[in-house]
């Protein structure tokens, strides 16, 4: 099994560049698999991607060697899929019609990276053995390997559990049952969140537990695997203007979790030369514009090379489109650049 | 979290869009500014995690800006804080506090309630709108902004308040009804859509608009175009001559410099005649030094044309 796990921030083109190396391991002979978050209009064309938890092959012309498939982290979809499989038969419709559960998606902060780990296990229980992850553009994407832990403990140490039968005791009893002190605690956390959405929190709770502990085992076992160097590969994705700021964050991100840093990708690069000519008016205007910001580009990535050529992998730079090719054609046009840099 | 008085006014500038264009670059950069016309300022920014909120270093203000180091604020408002800060005004006994914060049900509550966060975030940041000395009366600040996060959390936030409602009943559902109507309130609120000149960018400017004037009648006041082509605001006639001019192979850079200045040029008069409002263009800075010196630069590029 092998996993390329892409981090960046927000508009550096990671979607592109995953895309790019898995149809870049597809030409190689592999089946391999992009699993990506919010693809543009076009790439989501080209990549045949629907909501929902289907994966789709790519057909490229000519074919590959090996196999082009694309999904879409939809996390309704993920959950809704979790819950059917794993819920006791007689919860699943109480849970999926539950109006927490409704908002729960959108609301719980981190579902994206709790569900994109349970998404890699569907991926690979389907078969999957090459896939590319394009996380979350932020620059908390680390998360989705710390949060699935954090809630396994949680869900570990019972209080998920704990909270389930409070609320089935609670309703079945009445709350005069409860000690003194349980009493006062929940009036007091009511009267600050309001009885209801409490009580409909606990409800949702207790018919939730279980798959909730079932995702807490699977969540384990893929970030054991995310964790393994042999397998995983993380990458970093970024622009000129970002690469110093974003490699030292990453780069200590990493560090601070034991993995090594893989590659630096430093994408949207001018690599033009400017031309000398460019006679009077706009045109004067524009070239002395366009060289002057290659250039501090440039010193960008000069000093992005000697500051973390040791501690990254490779340090790679990829240029810029100049015009709206998001399609398969623009991907071909990536993985063609990640192909020459890296026979370079 | 009553209703304001209608005599205050208080704007929230709110710098909003799609990840990765420049909000906080740029909402910065106009605080700053301002900060250094002698105004006081607020940049208040709400990123789900404290240590992304300020990327941008302000390292050197007190010595390179001292007028705007006197007067420029950036605050970070963290969603936890502000909810733990409701519970200890509710409740005056240290121990009640403590046994309510550290109780492992109240934690996950405080994740699972929808737009909990949400509200209280916007609960205070109409307070420090509302917030004025008491002697004189005046507003604490001269201007607030709100650096936004991304398109589909801030239409998150804004849809909060009013989704509250739902769930509560008593003093907390009302005051969600307050918040909705302040937040949907064009007088007070001052929408600034920052976006770059590329395709999704642009597709979710538009979109944003769009959910912000239906859902809460707000208008854009302009849109910041940011980190532009100069193609995007020179003249036609200029821009002709350019184009028949380059065509040899040998000038590449001049080549792909006129593809995406003339994408971008087709990008901006796209919004500008979708949106009907004043489109700010600020080019692309060519280099500078630091954090600081960029803010400087982009300040300077947003010149007189600056809203807010």
């Amino acid at each position: 099994m092998k996993i390329v796990v892409y981090l960046g921030t927000g508009g550096v083109g990671k979607t592109s560049v995953a895309a790019a190396t898995a149809m870049q391991q597809a030409r190689a002979g592999k089946k391999s698999l992009v699993l990506t978050i919010d693809p543009a209009l076009r790439l989501r064309t080209a990549l045949r991607l629907n909501e929902g938890p289907l994966e789709q092959q790519v057909t490229l012309d000519p074919a590959p060697a090996g196999e082009l498939w694309a999904a879409l982290l939809d996390v309704r979809a993920t959950l809704d899929e979790a819950v059917r499989q794993y819920g006791k038969p007689s919860s699943v419709e109480r849970i999926l019609s539950h109006p927490i559960y409704a908002t729960i998606a959108d609301s719980l902060a981190g579902m994206q990276e709790l569900m994109a780990v349970e998404r890699i296990d569907q991926l690979s229980r389907r078969g999957f053995r090459h896939i590319v992850v394009d996380t979350a553009p932020s620059r908390h994407a680390l998360e989705f390997l710390d949060k699935p832990v954090a809630f396994a403990d949680l869900v570990g140490s019972g209080w998920v559990k704990l909270v389930g039968r409070t609320y089935r005791f609670v309703s079945s009893t009445g709350i005069a049952s409860l000690g003194r002190r349980t009493i006062d605690l929940y009036a007091r956390i009511e009267s600050v969140l309001g009885a209801n959405l409490v009580r409909q929190i606990l409800d949702f709770y207790s018919i939730f537990v279980s798959i909730a502990e079932g995702y807490a085992d699977r969540a384990k076992n893929t970030v054991a695997i995310l964790k393994d160097p042999s397998v995983t590969e993380f990458r970093v994705v970024t622009t000129p203007q970002k690469a110093l700021r974003d490699a030292a964050f990453f780069t200590e991100a990493l560090r601070a979790r034991n993995f090594p840093l893989g590659g630096i990708y430093v994408n949207r690069v001018w690599v033009h030369e400017p031309a000398h000519d460019s006679g009077e008016g706009i045109g004067r205007r524009l070239m002395d514009w366009y060289r002057a910001v290659r250039e501090s580009q440039t010193a960008a990535v000069n000093q992005l090379r000697s500051q973390y050529g040791g501690a990254a992998r490779e340090i790679r730079v990829i240029g810029e489109l100049e015009r709206d090719i998001d399609g398969v054609e623009a991907l071909e046009r990536i993985a063609v650049e990640l192909r020459m840099a890296q026979g370079a | 979290m009553s209703l304001p008085s209608q005599s205050a006014q208080s704007q929230i500038v709110v710098f909003c869009g799609k990840g990765g264009v420049g909000k906080t670059t740029v909402s910065l950069a106009l605080a700053l500014k301002r900060a250094n016309e002698g105004r006081k300022v607020v940049v208040v920014s709400s990123h789900p995690l404290r240590e992304l909120a300020v990327a941008v270093s302000l390292d050197g203000l007190n010595t390179r800006f001292p007028v705007a180091a006197a007067n420029l604020f950036v605050v970070h408002l963290e969603p936890r804080d502000l909810i733990a800060e409701v519970v200890q005004k509710t409740f005056p006994m240290e121990w009640v506090v403590n046994s309510i914060l550290s109780n492992r049900i109240y934690q996950s509550l405080i994740e699972v309630a929808p737009g909990l966060k949400e509200f209280y975030f916007l609960a205070r940041l109409q307070q420090l709108a509302e917030r004025r000395a008491e002697a004189s009366g005046t507003p604490d600040f001269d201007l607030l902004f709100w650096d936004a996060p991304s398109t589909g959390h801030f239409l998150g936030t804004l849809r909060a308040a009013r989704n509250f409602e739902t769930f509560l009943s008593g003093p907390l559902a009302a005051a969600g009804a307050d918040l909705a109507r302040f937040f949907s309130n064009a007088a007070r609120i001052i929408a600034l859509p920052t976006t770059t000149l590329e395709e999704m960018a642009v597709t979710e400017t538009l979109e944003m608009c769009a959910a912000l004037e239906k859902e809460f009648q707000l208008a854009p006041s302009a849109v910041l175009l940011n980190m532009a082509s100069p193609l995007v605001d020179a003249e036609a006639t200029e821009i002709e001559k350019l184009q028949a001019a380059v065509g040899a192979p040998s000038r590449e850079g001049m080549r792909f410099a006129l593809d995406r200045g003339l994408l971008e040029r087709a990008r901006a008069s796209d919004i500008a005649s979708r949106l009907r409002v004043r489109m700010v263009t600020i080019e692309r800075v060519r280099a500078w030094k630091d954090d600081l010196d960029l803010l400087d630069r982009i300040g300077q590029a947003l010149g007189a044309a600056a809203p807010a």
